[in-house]
């Protein structure tokens, strides 16, 4: 009996100590949880334990060394990678997919379209009402994501024009509620990446060119690079622990992992 | 078969109606816990423990150090003065230990300095963020003057050993006692990255209480921001210092040019025994600014400082003092400087620092026009000459530095000292460069 307890303890402590803690980007979890179930499968001495929380929340836990790899769905920024060099840390960026990002509405919304500078007006405050884009006469509710989330940063740098968001606008702490908000209210907008996308939601067509092309966010769109709000999905890691992250980080490098990024409802690289 | 019902019901009312009883009694007493509501119960009280224990931080450092000086008892603002007859040191530079609590909207600090020379308060402060507009924040106690660069950054996070001999000379110490307001936009303004901050200042120091009536001003603008790519981060900021040093004396001697055009000290014509105790004006107006470049081989920096103004001080001595001058006042117009080069080599843990500063005491003065007795003043002006204190240095740091990890960095940094030649001051060696150059060897450990 004795014998079995410090066997159990054993194991319990090795695969404690060599479990992978990936953290970050909410975008990429869904990503990342398919990615280390299959790996899990196949490797089942290996445990990988996920959490989200951001772009921001997982750089940092890299800076403070609390975490083996970081999710983000922006690049670096320069103070997170000068407190990384004031640390003696070197890095490495991966770029595992793409993601088409999202414009939702309630499914009760009959608006299907927007133009770039239409969006930029909505999430600024400087269009209220949806009859101002051809929609009912309603209220537009802002929904966004907090200020830690690489999407919010993408968003206001690509779609905003490095404009900032209107100080109505409602932000929520996951992609996830995002879509639930936008779900129950009727006047409601937001962004999510592609994967989070739900039959509760509908996605607008979005044009780049003033309202010549209107183009939706699918697989398709985001493979040929018609859609124009696509993105990068990155994993960091320190280089001190490639050693430790690899097997897993080439397995979604791999034509399997790639395979799943498509079943998630990313982009695959190639 | 009778002994088996006997012993059965020995069983049931010994021990089975017993337990049954009990049990019954405790789901009485309280009917709705289960084990899970006790376990979630536990939980929620360590998530609350956890929660109180997250706004509270520790963290310091130590900074271990061998120097070699240049010659037996040099003056140094290489970490002070060499003893007279010393010229190679083992020292405790600095060693801090810093407790905070933050709780978001409130923030108090506590930092003391353990070294050979003694223990000091380093920062003592209470920090108040307005939480509406989330824009304002108060901040009273003992803390860095919101001056510039250099005098606001903690020296751990600094390349070099020391700060520039004009931060040692001008601002003591760093900290002093007083009352600030910030104020900055919140994150998601397109002006977050404008940060302004003024306050009012005893203008003695961190470790001494104030000894006029008379209180600083100090103010500064900064700019903050990164480039659209986060290769390139960039700020600029200006300063201003506006305050007053008690007066020792009712002598307080300014620069005048004689007939010649060669300046000296001479006496103040409105100063007369009223001007005891009076205030001497203390001004500085710094400008700083600093460029970061995300390079394929690493990340360089660049860094400038530049200070200029009015400083009070005695005949001997341009530092700003702590306590009450005993001595006349000599006005001095002075400018000062600091240029870094930093470069990480690569992603490596290895990183090259230069650094070059000046700090010109006296700006009216210049080589052998120092310490000069020739002077052709008319109605019997009481003149004071200049002398070794009016001198300008500069200084040349070359450094490497080695990041073992977040926790240990060891620095290996030469500071090349030059002053400036008088042949009017060979009586105390200044007609040369003298010997005061100092290598540092230092090992610094932190934690946080």
């Amino acid at each position: 009996m004795k014998r079995r307890s410090i066997l159990i303890a054993l194991s319990l402590y090795t695969s404690l100590n060599f479990a992978q803690k990936i953290k970050g980007s909410d975008t990429v979890l869904p990503l990342s949880q398919k990615e280390a179930e299959m790996y899990m499968k196949a490797n089942k001495l290996n445990k990988i334990t996920i959490t989200g929380g951001g772009s921001g929340v997982g750089l940092a836990a890299l800076v403070d060394n609390t975490t083996d790899i970081a999710m983000s769905s922006r690049k670096i920024k320069m103070d997170e990678k000068m407190k990384l060099q004031d640390a003696g840390r070197a890095y490495k960026e991966i770029t595992i997919a793409y993601d088409a990002l999202s414009i939702i509405v309630n499914n009760n919304n009959k608006v299907t379209q927007l133009t770039r500078e239409q969006l930029e007006g909505i999430f600024t405050g400087k269009i209220k009402n949806w009859k101002e884009v051809g929609g009912e006469d309603l209220q537009i509710v802002v929904y966004s994501r907090e200020s830690s989330s690489g999407t919010y940063e993408f968003f206001k740098e690509h779609v905003l024009n490095k404009k900032n968001y209107a100080t109505s606008v409602l932000s929520l702490p996951a992609t996830g509620a995002i879509v639930q908000s936008v779900s129950q209210t009727k006047g409601a907008i937001g962004y999510i990446g592609i994967a989070y996308m739900e039959k509760s939601v509908k996605s607008l067509k979005v044009s780049y060119d003033a309202g010549k092309t209107f183009i939706a966010p699918s697989m398709a769109s985001a493979k040929d690079k018609t859609y124009p709000v696509v993105r990068p999905l990155y994993y960091y890691y320190l280089n001190s622990l490639e050693k430790k992250v690899k097997p897993f980080v080439d397995y979604v490098l791999s034509v399997e992992g790639q395979k799943i990024v498509e079943q998630v409802g990313y982009v695959p690289l190639k | 078969m009778k002994i088996i019902e006997r012993l059965l019901l020995t069983l049931v009312f010994t021990i089975i109606l017993p337990i049954c009883s009990f049990t019954t009694l405790a789901r009485a007493q309280n009917p709705l816990e289960t084990p899970i509501d006790t376990l979630a119960s536990k939980v929620n009280k360590m998530a609350d423990d956890i929660s109180f224990l997250k706004k509270i931080k520790f963290s310091g450092y130590i900074q271990a150090q061998f120097q070699v000086a240049d010659s037996m008892g040099e003056k140094s603002y290489a970490g002070g003065d060499f003893p007279e007859s010393v010229d190679k040191r083992f020292k405790v530079r600095r060693s801090e230990f810093k407790t905070m609590y933050d709780n978001g909207k409130v923030q108090i600090v506590g930092n003391i300095n353990i070294s050979q020379d003694g223990i000091t308060i380093k920062d003592a402060y209470g920090k108040w963020s307005e939480q509406r507009l989330k824009m304002f924040s108060l901040t009273a106690g003992i803390f860095n003057r919101p001056f510039g660069f250099e005098n606001t950054h903690y020296i751990g996070s600094l390349e070099t050993p020391e700060r520039a001999r004009m931060i040692q000379v001008l601002l003591p110490g760093e900290r002093d006692c007083g009352a600030m307001i910030s104020f900055q936009m919140p994150n998601a303004s397109s002006f977050h990255p404008l940060k302004l901050e003024a306050g009012v200042f005893n203008g003695t120091g961190n470790a001494a209480n104030d000894f006029d009536y008379y209180k600083d001003f100090i103010g500064n603008i900064h700019w903050l921001s990164t480039n659209k790519s986060e290769k390139l981060k960039y700020a600029l900021g200006v300063s201003y210092y506006y305050g007053g040093v008690r007066q020792g004396t009712s002598k307080v001697y300014y620069m005048k040019a004689d007939s010649n055009g060669i300046k000296t000290f001479v006496l103040n014509k409105d100063s007369t025994n009223s001007g005891y105790g009076a205030i001497a004006k203390r001004k500085y107006f710094g400008i700083d600014g600093q460029i970061s470049l995300d390079f394929i081989f690493g990340i360089t920096t660049l860094r400038a400082e530049y200070i200029t103004g009015i400083q009070p001080g005695t005949s001997s001595s341009t530092t700003s003092p702590s306590t009450q001058p005993n001595d006349d006042t000599y006005m001095r117009k002075f400018n000062g400087a600091c240029f870094y080069f930093i470069q990480n080599i690569f992603q490596t843990k290895h990183q090259i620092v230069v650094k070059y500063d000046w700090y010109d005491a006296n700006m009216d003065v210049k080589g052998d026009d120092i310490g000069l007795r020739k002077f052709a003043f008319t109605n019997g002006t009481l003149i004071k000459t200049t002398n070794s204190a009016d001198l300008k240095y500069t200084t040349l740091g070359l450094g490497y530095i080695y990041k073992v990890d977040y926790n240990l960095k060891f620095t290996l940094y030469y500071d090349k000292v030059t002053n400036e030649k008088s042949s009017n001051l060979s009586s105390v060696g200044y007609w040369k460069d003298l010997k005061d150059n100092v290598l540092t060897i230092r090992a610094q450990y932190k934690f946080q």
